[in-house]
């Protein structure tokens, strides 16, 4: 009886032709016909037919990383030279990367675009998240009483295509113009001494670099704010020219009392190029949201009216107009002449004075005549201010 | 596409002469190809999200599966030798990048048709994972098999080493004592051998 291991003893001798002539055709004969013999080497040629390649592969394989590494070292000759500098330890020009840096820098390599992904969404969430908070939150606001300051943009519509003209002239060779500075806002103003004094809305004039006061017939005047009372939305100005001669009398006086519920009352403005008349009654002793420095007038007032002069039917200046209630019927606000007298009195016992003293108008010669001829007279005290920043 | 492309299926002179030359068990010949292929292989796997160590795996199995079929004699080659290892190395790498992420991949090649496509390399690469499986299981049944008889046949099959030197290493009176002791290994590691090979499904 042949142990396996007898067989395979048979099976090598037999592939590899050492079996003599009788013993290899015994065998042949046998293989042929007992199958299960035919597995047995079938099975012992496909073991050792797979060691012999799996022995090749190794061999194969440790070729192959033989060629890589002298392929690196090939592309990298001066790495070999390094360890010539005597140095104890040797020198590795490769960079150190610790496990951590390793995983992080496979995790980075793995995840780049995830991570880029997560990242723009939660920008965009964190972004989307303040805009509609900011949005919720001017939508809920309870609406504002609103009220609106009444200087006037200019439309620089006329004055860029001065421009546009001027600029087509010099292409067409003619000198260059100086290009004249852009007026930004306007308001009104108007005389309040004859030496050159002048009123008007503190907002008019905020933020000024200079000031330009034009009056009805164009004459025109530079002024520099002397006092601004911000509370009480009060400006006094002076005329610079050195021509100018004063204003002459004025013919209107400043009350410095209250006026009373219920009086005509009319002002003249420039809401646009030319002077607008506005009249109405006082309609209520204290201002937007019950501030007592103003009055509430039923006057219809638009942009360029601030700083406009309000007069009752004598003619006495009696207010200031400042301002307009958005969501209200014709509701403007008027600084009180009271708050007036009392900021130039002040300023009067300052500094100052006695170059430029003050002599409020103390009578008016408007009474008793009829609105027009009152109206000829007073515009000529009224004067668009100017407002270059 | 067929798969008589006259541009992608004309071997070069060098391509020929190269196979020729390796299949001869010329180590320099094989050498130059690995050498002249590297940049390509390599430069494909960085490109897609591969570092060079992976490159470098890649590419030796992928040369490893061109030599074993040049070496066999088995090699069908319709295209030039850089296309059969850029389709070999690319699908490699492919099957790995989908082994390691969960998300579906897709890589950056410029030619989502290009020649690649009808190389054989498939058909290729499916043989060689095949033997692939069975070397794991021959390294896994040598692992289980022991001492003395794994030293053993390792040194004759895998080493090449004779039955004389095996004896004188082993401290075996006489050569026919080594082969016996040989025969009676190859029985048990038969049994291992099988025992996993035939279990697992195909």
């Amino acid at each position: 009886m042949m142990t396996e291991a007898d067989y395979y003893a048979l099976f090598e001798a037999y592939s590899n032709g050492e079996l003599a002539g009788p013993a290899r055709a015994n065998l042949e004969a046998r293989l042929a016909a007992d199958p299960a013999l035919a597995l047995r080497y079938a099975d012992f040629t496909e073991m050792t037919g797979t060691l012999r390649a799996y022995g090749q592969r190794q061999q194969t394989r440790q070729q192959l990383r033989g060629i890589h590494a002298a392929m690196l070292a090939a592309d990298a000759p001066e790495e070999i030279a390094l360890p010539a500098t005597g140095l104890t330890h040797t020198v590795n020009p490769m960079l150190r990367i610790s496990r951590t840096e390793r995983k992080l820098r496979e995790f980075w390599s793995g995840h780049r675009a995830t991570v880029g992904v997560a990242a723009s969404v939660a920008v965009m969430a964190v972004f989307a998240t303040l805009l509609g908070l900011d949005l919720w939150k001017t939508s809920n606001l309870p609406v504002p009483a609103s009220y609106q300051a009444l200087r006037r943009d200019i439309n620089n519509l006329k004055h860029n295509q001065k421009v546009l003209n001027s600029t087509i002239k010099r292409i067409d060779g003619s000198a260059t113009p100086p290009l004249a500075p852009v007026s930004k806002f306007s308001g009104t103003g108007f005389a309040l001494t004859s030496e050159g004094y002048l009123v008007t809305s503190y907002h008019v004039i905020q933020g000024a670099d200079s000031l330009l006061i034009e009056g009805r017939n164009h004459q025109r005047y530079h002024a520099e704010p002397v006092y601004s009372d911000v509370k009480h939305d009060l400006a006094i100005l002076r005329i610079t020219d050195k021509k100018f001669n004063g204003f002459g009398r004025l013919p209107y006086a400043v009350k410095s009392g209250q006026a009373d519920l219920g009086e005509r009352v009319f002002t003249l403005g420039y809401p646009r190029e030319d002077v607008v008349y506005g009249e109405g009654s006082l309609s209520a002793r204290s201002g937007f949201e019950g501030d007592t420095a103003f009055y509430q007038v039923s006057i219809p007032v638009n942009p360029g009216n601030s700083g406009g002069p309000l007069l009752d039917e004598r003619g006495n200046l009696i207010g200031v107009v400042s301002g307009r209630q958005n969501d209200a019927q014709s509701a403007a606000f008027a600084t009180k002449s009271s708050y007036l007298v009392r900021l130039v009195d002040s300023l009067a016992a300052a500094k100052s004075a006695t170059t430029y003293p003050y002599h409020l108008p103390r009578f008016g010669q408007l009474a008793g005549t009829g609105r027009p001829q009152q109206l000829k007279k007073l515009q000529d005290y009224v004067f668009v201010v100017k407002v270059f920043e | 596409m067929s798969r008589g492309n006259p541009t992608s299926s004309s071997l070069t002179p060098t391509d020929d002469a190269l196979i020729a030359a390796i299949r001869g068990g010329d180590e320099r010949a094989l050498a130059h190809l690995y050498r002249l292929h590297w940049p390509m292989v390599s430069h494909f796997v960085l490109q897609n999200s591969g570092t060079e160590d992976d490159a470098q795996d890649v590419y030796q199995e992928g040369v490893m599966v061109f030599y074993e079929k040049v070496r066999d004699g088995s090699l069908e080659l319709s295209c030039q030798i850089k296309t059969y290892l850029y389709a070999v190395c690319r699908r490699l790498w492919l099957k790995r990048l989908t082994s390691k992420s969960r998300f579906g991949v897709r890589l950056l090649d410029d030619e989502e048709h290009g020649p690649y496509l009808n190389t054989g390399a498939e058909e290729d690469l499916l043989a060689a994972e095949e033997q692939d499986r069975r070397f794991a299981t021959m390294s896994e049944a040598l692992n289980h098999l022991g001492e003395p008889c794994r030293s053993l046949l390792e040194g004759f099959y895998l080493l090449d080493k004779s039955m004389q030197d095996l004896t004188a290493e082993f401290g075996y009176t006489n050569a026919d004592n080594a082969k016996n002791q040989k025969y009676k290994c190859l029985v048990r590691l038969k049994k291992l051998f099988f025992a996993h090979y035939k279990e697992e499904p195909i």
